[in-house]
């Protein structure tokens, strides 16, 4: 067999148009599992819920990856300005709801209303979303959302009630995941959550992330910090 | 603020039918239920002139057809979406305001896909909260009424309303900048600047700089923007914009093509391309970007006549002489019974028969030049002057061609690219630098006029100073210069010797005619609202 090279287009150009090809059929995908349930009785189906849960999960994976993929060849900017973290986490919990729903989870927001954090707004609600998103998988009954400022950052926490981060993972350098953990869903939503973080910078500060099990509801523990 | 559907009126614009269903599902779980669907442009606009709608949900990339930010263009250019409306575009894009954001026509809102129903809602909430409170600032831009933008938004900030408190002096910031009140503009962006890095006011210092003539320092704020930002697509048009402004034009062509390689959908970005390449005599570059432009042009309501004609000119500079004559065939499709364009067929017409050795069809064309300038002599756009006055000398009619040229320079003076243009096209005739004397000469006159006139104001000699630029506007009635002086003194009359209606009514139309001329915002807009607060002195 011989050796066929891609003339003048690079590999990572393939990969991301596909990328963006798959993403959009699997849109029509989501919706088409909507209209399915709705003839159904949804939320008796768990397959359904299942499927529902997996389509959200590959987006999010999808739509992470495409971003990484601009921020990795210079198409990518910060849209940076004053955002309501409350605003924010609302968005994120709206992302969310259908599938809060299903899996009978209850969110709670913790945030003072004039609380205002210097953010790209669409990437921080992502990023949120796909972390809340895996707490979904492995809480119990409840996730909260809670925001608080410290040290001249503003922190935003998300905790759930279930068994915790394993310890492998607690115990890796999340600026540096090393990439037998990104190929699962959990190491590349950290991944990106830590490249969008990183970005966010101020004089002298960049923001950042942290995990643990010292959840309040006695579960795992995620913390995005931005300057 | 919770937001009730049901009484809205909504039309969906998305090109796939199962991707139109979603969105009319979510809509319907929200309450909807006044809701129209449009697959296309053609059909949206249909839509939007049979009824008004309260929101408009538009997916940027609708394949063949216009796409979302020029259906939106077409909208407002018709009027067909009222002030109140929602206009959304639904896009694939992340940072959709950064890559795909014009300066004018800016839709309410982007939206990313996916969304469900409760993000949809929660944006909905946000952007009708954003219209209350700005409605009152946004509606007195639009009408041009800019005193009394800045008193509301002056009002609007001292509420310290934290929510909107960004976009208010972001809104300041540009009426100050279109007043050319640049101490202000300065101070807001400066303010922003220390509290964080933010992109809009660094862009704005940028902009201030280019307007106070800056152009180095201008260069140096917008190539540091455009490293930290490449998709921040404006940065780039004020880049090639402040290399223009001190010649470098290869740099801002250099700008240009970086900037629609990235973003390749902006209707004035390949326009501004292509006319630059054109002039660089770039004629690969000028090519592609034409066939940008003639292919964002079929659904733009921007498309003008030049941009074939210029197409057609680069084709026959690259010798594609068959091309040019097609490309000016396809103008007179598009624009049927239009003198205008039959005009500028006609005149590059003859010069391509001419290349062709074709004198027949070549002095036919001439005849058609003639007889179409001889009726439309004063309405005519400057670029199509300058083709009717090759044509004039190609066919050895000299003395039009010098007459329409000494007309150009008289009236665009001031204006170093249609002098550049002029010399451009006369050395490709082997008429190097014979207008030379002549635009050294006018400039010179032009110095004199200002001195004199400015000398008498000075003086407090008012009518006297009104008397020279009135005199020199019979010989140059286009010239920027001399309409804006006009206009500066009929206010300034206004201030110190009272109101009246005839001062009132002359310094009005010195204003219209300023921006018919195409004096710069910047210039008229500090005038604007000096007679605005004269109008209306309870606003100041």
């Amino acid at each position: 067999m011989s050796h066929t090279p891609l003339n003048n287009i690079k590999f990572t150009e393939v990969l991301a148009s596909s990328v963006h090809d798959i993403k959009n059929s699997l849109a029509t995908v989501r919706e088409l599992i909507t209209q399915l349930s709705a003839k159904q009785q949804f939320n008796e189906n768990k397959d359904l819920i299942q499927l529902e849960f997996e389509t959200n999960r590959m987006n999010n994976s999808l739509v992470q990856l495409l971003e990484l993929y601009k921020i990795d060849s210079a198409k990518f900017s910060l849209d940076i300005d004053d955002y309501s973290v409350l605003d924010i986490f609302q968005e994120v919990k709206a992302q969310q709801t259908p599938l809060l729903q299903l899996n009978k989870i209850k969110l709670t927001i913790e945030c003072p209303e004039n609380c205002y954090c210097y953010c790209d707004y669409n990437h921080i609600c992502n990023a949120l979303g796909s972390i809340l998103n895996n707490a979904q998988r492995y809480t119990n009954t409840q996730i909260s959302l809670s925001s608080y400022q410290d040290h001249g950052f503003i922190v935003f926490c998300i905790e759930d009630d279930g068994t915790g981060y394993p310890d492998q993972l607690l115990s890796i350098d999340l600026n540096n995941i090393p990439s037998n953990w990104i190929s699962g869903s959990t190491g590349l939503g950290l991944h990106f959550v830590s490249t969008i973080a990183t970005l966010h910078t101020a004089r002298n500060t960049t923001g950042y992330i942290k995990i643990d099990n010292n959840s309040a509801l006695g579960g795992a523990r995620f913390r995005l910090f931005l300057p | 603020m919770k937001l009730n559907l049901t009484s809205k009126t909504i039309l969906i614009i998305e090109d796939y039918p199962v991707m139109r269903k979603a969105m009319k599902g979510i809509l319907h779980t929200l309450g909807a239920h006044a809701i129209v669907e449009a697959e296309d442009g053609i059909t949206a606009i249909n839509a939007m002139k049979q009824q008004n709608f309260d929101i408009v949900l538009c997916d940027y990339n609708l394949g063949e057809g216009k796409n979302g930010q020029q259906i939106l263009e077409e909208a407002r250019y018709k009027k067909l979406i009222s002030f109140n409306s929602l206009f959304i575009i639904v896009t694939a894009h992340q940072n959709a305001r950064f890559v795909l954001s014009t300066i004018e026509n800016k839709p309410d809102e982007y939206l990313a896909k996916p969304f469900n129903a409760q993000q949809l809602l929660m944006r909905l909430e946000k952007c009708y909260a954003r219209k209350q409170i700005l409605y009152v600032v946004e509606r007195e831009i639009e009408q041009g009424n800019l005193a009394r933008a800045i008193h509301f938004c002056d009002q609007l900030i001292d509420q310290n309303n934290k929510a909107f408190r960004s976009q208010l002096l972001k809104i300041r910031a540009d009426l100050a900048i279109k007043t050319g009140d640049f101490d202000k503009a300065t101070s807001i962006y400066q303010e922003v600047l220390t509290q964080r890095e933010i992109s809009w006011a660094r862009l704005g210092t940028g902009i201030v700089a280019f307007f106070q003539s800056e152009h180095e320092q201008a260069i140096t704020i917008f190539q540091e923007l455009i490293a930290q930002n490449p998709m921040l697509m404006e940065c780039y048009d004020w880049l090639a914009d402040s290399y223009q402004a001190i010649g470098h034009n290869s740099d801002a062509e250099e700008t240009l093509n970086q900037a629609t390689e990235i973003s390749p959908h902006s209707f004035f970005r390949q326009k501004k391309l292509a006319l630059l390449a054109a002039r660089l005599e770039h004629l690969d570059i000028a090519e592609k970007a034409y066939k940008a432009v003639s292919n964002l042009g079929k659904y733009s309501t921007h498309q003008s006549p030049s941009d074939f004609s210029g197409f057609a000119k680069v084709y026959s500079k690259n010798n594609k002489k068959m091309e040019a004559l097609q490309t000016l065939n396809s103008m007179q499709q598009h624009f049927p019974n239009n003198q205008e364009a039959e005009l500028r067929a006609a005149a590059l017409e003859t010069e391509i028969y001419q290349k062709m050795e074709d004198s027949k069809l070549s002095e036919q064309a001439f005849e058609k030049v003639q007889n179409l300038h001889h009726q439309l002599k004063d309405r005519l756009p400057k670029d199509l002057q300058l083709d009717i006055a090759k044509a004039c000398y190609l066919n050895n009619d000299i003395e039009t061609a010098d007459k329409i040229i000494i007309s150009l320079v008289h009236n665009h003076i001031d204006d170093n690219t249609v002098m550049d243009n002029i010399r451009h096209m006369q050395s490709s005739i082997g008429r190097e630098n014979s207008s030379e004397a002549l635009i050294q000469r006018i400039r010179q006159e032009l110095i004199n006029i200002n001195n004199q006139g400015v000398k008498f104001f000075q003086q407090g000699l008012i009518k006297e100073a009104f008397a020279v630029f009135k005199q020199a506007a019979e010989k140059m009635p286009h010239n920027k210069t001399i309409i804006l002086n006009m206009a500066k003194i009929t206010i300034h009359d206004l201030k110190s010797s009272g109101i009246n209606k005839e001062n009132l009514l002359l310094a009005h139309q010195y204003l219209k005619r300023a921006k018919q001329v195409g004096v710069a915002q910047d210039k008229i807009g500090n005038l604007q609202l000096q007679f605005e607060n004269i109008t209306n002195p309870q606003t100041s």
